[in-house]
């Protein structure tokens, strides 16, 4: 037991100090936020003379909002002024790589699909490429303009919809075949708000991940590479694009279709510009050639495939059906895709300038000391209240401090993470209320020790006490941390983040250092006879 | 007293404090762990304070509303070109023009590549007429044509899409978090607690919109930790009546008597948190803000300090004496609801102390007793009343 306590004691203290020291020798220092230390402001607008919608700027805000700021942590500002979209990231000191960072096309490429999607994170589970036996599938149909629920009435139950069945209805109705799919978009709507997809760095070396933790792709139209299927962990090798969201008119929509559900009617711009390319794209994947060799068309956008259908019938006219199985979410996120992608923006670097903080030096270092006087009074409170066991939480403050320390050095280094004023003054409160713990368990130790027991097992049996407490108070901490993190975008994001972090912090300090060090100093004879708790304990135990 | 029962080895030593020990001053009191405040007894006096302070709260919402900082709005931005141009004298233009310059936003951007400097200045909307006014103003001041210095509408950096998610988070999280707090304590104190906390947040709110403090990202992500902080400690404190509800859970007591002996158990650790909570923030608003001149610290640590006060306080005055109302209406409780312990007795029980056995008996009137003695028990006949009966041991 004695050995235990020694050991959670040392390993802590040697960790949360060691990575301390560190990040102190390796010179890395949290980056300052955009308040503090300014940055770089990347200005961009649609490209003079294109032809563009409000929709899709909004959406190319919103993909560089995920790209700048996956975590929540970034802090940047991103800003429309009238057409243009400002963007001000903190800290950033290579010109290009913000440059790169905050360049979205909004271009959606229709890509054939060269090889079955296969999952990736578990090597061996091949079995998932089977590719219509997955039942969530996709259909693509084609419906005379004039008809709203053409043929669609065939159930594709399985994937593996024959085309001679299509074909029958093509000529009858003019309309409509299912095509089985790959197994899709079963989330697409993770494209909206699960967007942790993109992790970018905004000042590493390292190259971004995605969320599978493989580098990301840099979307290139003209060569073939294997993109990942947004939504989950499948990867799809797709071929050059040969055709971009521009053939489908800006009304695509998502509807309710009385037998398939939710599905999307994408309806195609005539001739050259639509249809024809369309066409000449789904007839390669029809006929299974070496450009489309599994028939299916992959539509992507930055990067990411938002869905991979099979095509069923050789030509389209007017209007092309996806279905599958789709919720309302996820019809509507790739109606709102395709939309944007039928007009893309095209947004072009205006300019690059630097940004000077609009808080000065003084705004910091006026946090800074009156933040360390303040923890200095909470510590001499302590003190000269619990004496002995006020010193322990000096101690452990310096360990939660290490350890926040760190975090927030290498987030900055790896996440953009950049500490703004009201940040800093986040963290310095949150130390106020991690004290919280220390009371919880010394008042219930003096209560044990009152009540008569001995030194030892008061400190045992308040513990126990204190870490019931604890842990409810900081669970209900983490859910509100946890939620909030997962379900919002920009500076609330952030805080949650923080609060979350503090939060297992202090977890993780109580259970390792706090709980260690007190039954070990509570087993010496030092400990007893003394005034050393704030009450005296005497001999027998109890105290007067 | 010596026939109390083996149960008392404890309170022989800490059952009789006002008779052997000498009386100790308020401090000493708090500090020792003696306080015997009724709590329960005064619960208006925190609701009825509370209440008036809501009143005032909503009605300065509805009536002033906020203000929004220009991050939530957006507004117009003027671009001058001008090596030289300080920020301060560009704020003193926007004084002269009628506009707050203090309350503009003020960025100096240079371009990487050219090194041209330009000055943005940013307030809230205004009218066309305002605009070419202030466009002339600048360009007087950096003496360069008027059509050099640029004006722009622009968005808001906070955004729609971030109001929405962040309210919509929020109804998720209230949800989840009373879910856990009924499972792992019970539904009351799930609503008590999230009362209490919008108690604060209103609160807190309410100040800003009543003296017009200018609401910022940094004031969100302020109230944000307030909720957090309300509902953390409000979870402390129940916890702690948790814990003695189910350690009186043999014995018929009135709840308003867990509730106050929770209190008082729990009271010096409450205020030594919101003492630890508050010496930061105070040190961020006397000495940052006030001393070394950090203004935007001061908005940000004056909602915090609102918010951690009303967050203790609320904990004790409003949650817990809402759980108590609530939980006199449970059958078990009903009867004993007109009757709670007081002064020495309370302190007795805070002290860890359960109930004498003879307290029930004492509780109920004296007729009672001879009554329900008379009718029911052979022992009334007896020549003296027998000793109480030994109270089996639980766990």
């Amino acid at each position: 037991m004695r050995r235990k306590l020694i050991l959670s004691l040392v390993l802590i203290m040697v960790l949360a100090y060691g990575t301390l020291l560190a990040t102190v020798i390796g010179g890395l220092r949290p980056t300052l936020g955009l308040d503090l230390q300014g940055g770089v402001s990347v200005t961009q607008q649609p490209k003079a003379g294109t032809e563009f919608n409000s929709a899709s700027l909004d959406l190319a805000v919103e993909k560089i909002r995920d790209r700048v700021d996956a975590l929540g942590v970034a802090e940047p500002e991103i800003l429309r002024q009238g057409d243009t979209i400002v963007v001000n990231l903190p800290g950033v000191e290579n010109q290009d790589q913000a440059i790169s960072l905050v360049q979205v096309t909004g271009q959606v490429y229709l890509r054939p699909v060269l090889t079955a999607c296969f999952e990736v994170a578990p090597p061996d589970s091949g079995s998932t490429t089977t590719v219509a036996g997955t039942g969530s599938s996709t259909t693509l149909a084609v419906a005379s303009a004039d008809s709203v629920a053409p043929g669609p009435a065939r159930p594709v139950s399985n994937g593996n919809t024959t085309t001679t069945e299509a074909g029958t209805s093509t000529t009858a109705a003019g309309t409509s075949t299912t095509a089985a799919a790959g197994d899709t978009s079963t989330t697409i709507a993770a494209t909206a708000t699960g967007a942790t997809s993109t992790t970018v760095a905004t000042n590493t070396t390292a190259a971004p991940l995605d969320d599978n933790g493989f580098p990301l792709q840099q979307s290139d139209p003209t060569a073939s590479q294997y993109l990942p299927l947004t939504g989950t962990s499948q990867y799809c090798q797709v071929g050059p694009a040969q055709g971009t969201g521009e053939v489908f008119t800006d009304e695509v929509s998502a509807q309710v279709d009385p037998v398939q559900g939710w599905v999307v009617q994408a309806p195609l711009r005539g001739g050259a510009a639509g249809e024809d390319v369309w066409n000449n794209l789904a007839g390669q994947c029809y006929n299974r050639e070496a450009a489309c060799p599994t028939g299916q068309i992959a539509i992507e956008l930055d990067g990411e495939l938002q869905s991979v259908a099979e095509v069923q019938v050789p030509t389209f006219s007017g209007n092309v059906q996806i279905s599958g199985s789709f919720s309302e979410t996820d019809a509507r996120n790739l109606a709102k895709v395709m939309n944007s992608g039928s007009l893309p923006v095209q947004l072009e670097l205006v300019s690059v300038q630097n940004v000077s903080p609009t808080l000065g030096e003084d705004s910091l270092r006026a946090a800074w000391i009156s933040g360390l006087v303040g923890i200095g009074l909470v510590l001499l409170f302590m003190i000269f209240y619990y004496r002995l066991l006020g010193v322990i939480v000096a101690i452990g403050l310096t360990v939660s401090g290490a350890i926040l320390w760190s975090i927030v050095t290498l987030l900055s280094k790896t996440q953009g993470l950049a500490l703004s004023l009201s940040g800093i003054a986040g963290i310095i409160v949150s130390v106020g209320v991690t004290v919280d713990s220390y009371v919880v368990f010394f008042e219930r130790l003096k209560d044990e020790v009152r009540s008569g027991k001995t030194l030892r097992n008061s400190a045992q049996r308040g513990f126990a006490g204190a870490w019931r407490t604890i842990v409810i108070a900081d669970l209900v901490s983490l859910i509100g941390a946890f939620v909030l993190w997962y379900l919002t975008v920009g500076a609330v994001r952030g805080f949650a983040f923080f609060l979350g972090l503090s939060t297992a912090c202090d977890l993780v300090v109580s259970y390792f250092f706090t709980r260690p060090m007190v039954l070990l100093l509570a087993r010496t004879q030092w400990m007893e006879r003394r005034k050393v708790m704030g009450i005296e304990v005497t001999a027998a135990g109890g105290a007067s | 007293m010596t026939d109390v029962e083996t149960d008392a080895i404890v309170d022989d030593t800490d059952v009789q404090p006002t008779a052997a020990r000498t009386r100790r001053g308020v401090f000493g009191r708090l500090y020792h762990g003696e306080t015997a405040i009724d709590f329960y007894g005064r619960r208006w006096w925190g609701l009825g304070l509370s209440i008036a302070l809501l009143l005032l709260s909503i009605g300065s919402l509805v009536g002033q509303g906020l203000n929004l900082s220009l991050d939530f709005k957006g507004g117009v931005v003027w671009s001058v070109p001008s090596a030289d141009l300080t920020e301060e004298q560009a704020r003193a233009v926007l004084d002269e023009q009628g506009l707050e310059g203090s309350n503009a936003k003020v960025q100096v951007l240079t371009n990487r590549d050219s090194g041209l400097r330009t000055v943005e200045v940013q307030v809230g909307e205004q009218t066309d007429a305002v605009r070419q006014q202030v466009q002339q103003a600048f360009a007087d001041e950096v003496d360069v044509p008027a059509a050099d210095v640029s004006t722009n509408s622009v968005s808001s950096t906070w955004g729609k899409s971030i109001t929405e998610k962040a309210l919509r988070a929020l109804v998720v999280f209230l949800v989840l978090v009373a879910a856990f707090i009924a499972w792992r304590l019970e539904w009351r104190m799930a609503g008590a607690a999230i009362s209490a906390m919008l108690h604060d947040v209103l609160l807190s709110v309410g100040i800003y919109s009543l003296f017009g403090f200018e609401v910022t990202p940094a004031t969100v992500v302020a109230f944000l930790t307030i909720l957090g902080f309300s509902l953390y400690d409000t979870i402390v404190v129940f916890d702690k009546v948790q814990e003695n509800q189910e350690r009186y859970k043999a014995v018929r007591m009135p709840y308003a008597d867990i509730m106050n002996v929770s209190m008082n158990q729990v009271l010096m650790r409450s205020l030594n948190t919101s003492l630890a909570a508050i010496l930061p923030v105070l040190s961020l608003l006397v000495l940052g803000a006030g001393i070394l001149g950090a203004v935007t610290l001061r908005e940000f640590a004056l909602a915090l300090l609102v918010g951690l006060i009303t967050g203790s306080y609320s904990s004790i005055f409003v949650a817990s004496p809402l759980v108590a109302m609530a939980k006199e209406r449970e059958p078990k409780f009903k009867s004993l609801r007109s009757s709670h312990a007081t002064g020495a007795e309370l302190e007795r029980l805070v002290h860890g102390g359960t109930p004498l056995g003879r307290r029930e008996h004492r509780r109920m009137t004296q007729g009672e007793v001879a009554a329900v003695s008379a009718a029911l028990s052979p022992e009334a006949a007896l020549t003296h009343t027998p000793r109480p009966r030994k109270k089996k041991r639980r766990v």
